[in-house]
């Protein structure tokens, strides 16, 4: 097979990349190329993965997964839904992408104490996902959707088929790839809205844990913190490329 | 009996296109009366408009001058209640279903039960036995224009329309839907309108064959076949069919014929 070696030399060269990333880290670290703010990678990987730290991370973790999990799937069913209703009723379809792209447009910062003053403290890391999410899984199926093709379009008329039946059975299957890769592309994006959300008051999470550290100066917490995020983002993001595929070899 | 009787009068034709302030003119002035529960197929050089003309019977184009309507009612309303089969050049399959769930599609559109039988009987028509649950991706070029096929004929339409549906095909396999499709033509008597590229194809299937000019596209030979039906395929080696060949060969390629009148 072809597809299998140069599958391998990717993969050896992703490797061979983070490798070098680490490789680097952890010389400027050792020898503070960049001042006392830059800890070397195995001193980050021993704070973090210290034992009598374990129930800090864990817990901070757990809850910025929860509020990025909720956002996630609000922002996407919002997502999903909105532009569903706006492609079987036209005459919403302006009207939804301006209130789309407005949404979009208010930066995330800004988005917090809204949310804090209209929900909870503790619902805000969601809520600033959940509208990261909410645009690119509605841009995505917007173009998705526009992606069906004319031959298959033609095919439901001259079959006399419902603007419903239409919608179900052709431009929905025809959306999912699209769908698939905005669910991949949010992830992150929801990550970062529920850090950025956490800012404003949560009561714990990866971004108090980044935002105390900052403060008080703890080094090797906040490059924890940070490391810790990333794992978490690049996880689920691997996940996602996974479901991504998948859809695409079933609806292509 | 089924079917219905198409009527096109004095249709004109003309797509818009950019740097020519006329258009495009793919049919001009072109009037066909297609009889209920006639064969009807339609001969012409590349461009001609034929692919056209079924998309103003199927309803997908609008006429730009004359009508079209069938058996008294507007092309639209003919799909719309589920009466119209077609089986156009781009095969159209839908890529996530399989091969049965796409012939199956047109139940599902018309809001009726699916009928296994009926799927079944025509998979194995198509001689796509074994293949039920392979993908559209999965089949190669000629196959999927069967499986297009199939699903044309799955309701049982009033009126049938097939633009180069054996166009993918291998000459011996053509040959044998050709004679698949005659058989089933020969039981149900649909109405149908079929365009393709072969004139033996054309004598074989239809009633009565009409060949096209160039762009734009008018009725330049009209020829009615005198073949009893069901049809044998013997009658192909018969002399009024090759007789009928060579002469719809030359309305095809008049620069042959002048070429060779010249020499
Ligand atoms: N949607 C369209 N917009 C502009 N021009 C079009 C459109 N559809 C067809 N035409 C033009 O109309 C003419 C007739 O096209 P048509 O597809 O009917 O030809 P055809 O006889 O089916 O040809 P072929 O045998 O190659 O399939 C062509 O010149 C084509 O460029
Ligand atoms: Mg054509």
């Amino acid at each position: 097979m072809p597809g299998a070696s140069s599958r391998l030399i990717a993969i050896a060269c992703g490797t061979a990349g983070l490798a070098g990333f680490f490789a680097l880290w952890q010389v400027i670290g050792h020898y503070q190329l960049a001042g006392l703010s830059w800890p070397p990678l195995t001193a980050v990987l021993q704070y973090l993965f210290d034992p009598d730290r374990h129930a800090l991370f864990l817990r901070a973790i757990d809850a910025t997964l929860r509020s990025t999990i909720a956002g996630y799937l609000i922002g996407a069913l919002t997502g999903i839904g909105l532009a569903s209703i706006a492609y079987t009723l036209p005459m919403l379809q302006r009207g939804s992408d301006r209130f789309a792209a407005v949404v979009n447009s208010i930066p995330s910062i800004a988005l917090g104490p809204i949310f804090l003053i209209l929900i909870s403290r503790e619902a805000t890391p969601a809520g600033v996902a959940s509208i990261h999410v909410f645009f690119i899984v509605y841009v995505s199926m917007n173009s998705g959707l526009a992606s069906t093709s004319q031959a298959h379009e033609d095919l439901f008329s001259a079959l006399g088929s419902s603007r419903l039946k239409r919608f179900l059975r052709l431009n929905f299957p025809s959306a999912v790839p699209a769908i698939a890769s905005g669910l991949r592309l949010s992830w992150p994006a929801a990550l970062i809205g529920a850090i950025i959300g956490e800012w404003f008051g949560a009561p714990r999470g990866i971004g108090i844990l980044i935002i105390n550290s900052m403060q008080n100066f703890q080094i090797n917490l906040l490059w924890s913190a940070v490391l810790l995020a990333a794992m978490a983002s690049l996880f689920f993001f691997g996940m996602l490329t996974l479901v991504e595929r998948a859809a695409y070899r079933r609806f292509r | 009996m089924t079917g219905a009787a198409i009527s096109i009068e004095h249709v004109t034709k003309r797509f818009p296109l950019k740097g020519q302030s006329a258009g495009v003119m793919a049919l001009e002035d072109i009037s066909i009366a297609v009889e209920q529960s006639e064969f009807v197929a339609l001969l012409g050089p590349s461009g001609c408009g034929k692919s056209t003309l079924l998309r103003l019977v199927a309803s997908l184009e609008r006429p730009t001058e004359g009508t079209v309507s069938i058996g008294g009612e507007a092309p639209g309303s003919l799909a719309a209640r589920h009466a119209l089969g077609v089986a156009f050049q781009d095969h159209a399959l839908l890529p996530w279903l399989n091969v049965h769930d796409n012939i199956a599609l047109p139940f599902s559109l018309a809001n009726k039960p699916v009928d296994r039988e009926a799927v079944g009987g025509l998979i194995d028509l198509v001689g796509l036995n074994g293949f039920e649950t392979a993908r559209p991706g999965q089949l190669s070029g000629g196959m999927r224009q069967r499986v297009s096929i199939a699903r044309s004929l799955v309701l049982s339409p009033e009126v049938l329309l097939l633009d180069e549906p054996f166009g993918a095909l291998d000459a011996v396999t053509r040959r044998q839907m050709n004679i698949e499709l005659q058989r089933i033509w020969s039981r149900q008597r649909i109405t149908t309108v079929l365009v393709t590229h072969s004139v033996d194809e054309a004598l074989f299937l239809a009633d009565r064959v009409l060949v096209l000019s160039a762009r734009p596209g008018r009725i330049i030979r009209e020829v009615a076949t005198p073949f009893d039906r069901p049809r044998d395929p013997a009658v192909m080696r018969s002399a009024t069919f090759h007789d009928l060949v060579d002469d719809l060969t030359d309305a095809l390629h008049p620069t042959d014929a002048t070429a060779h009148a010249g020499r």
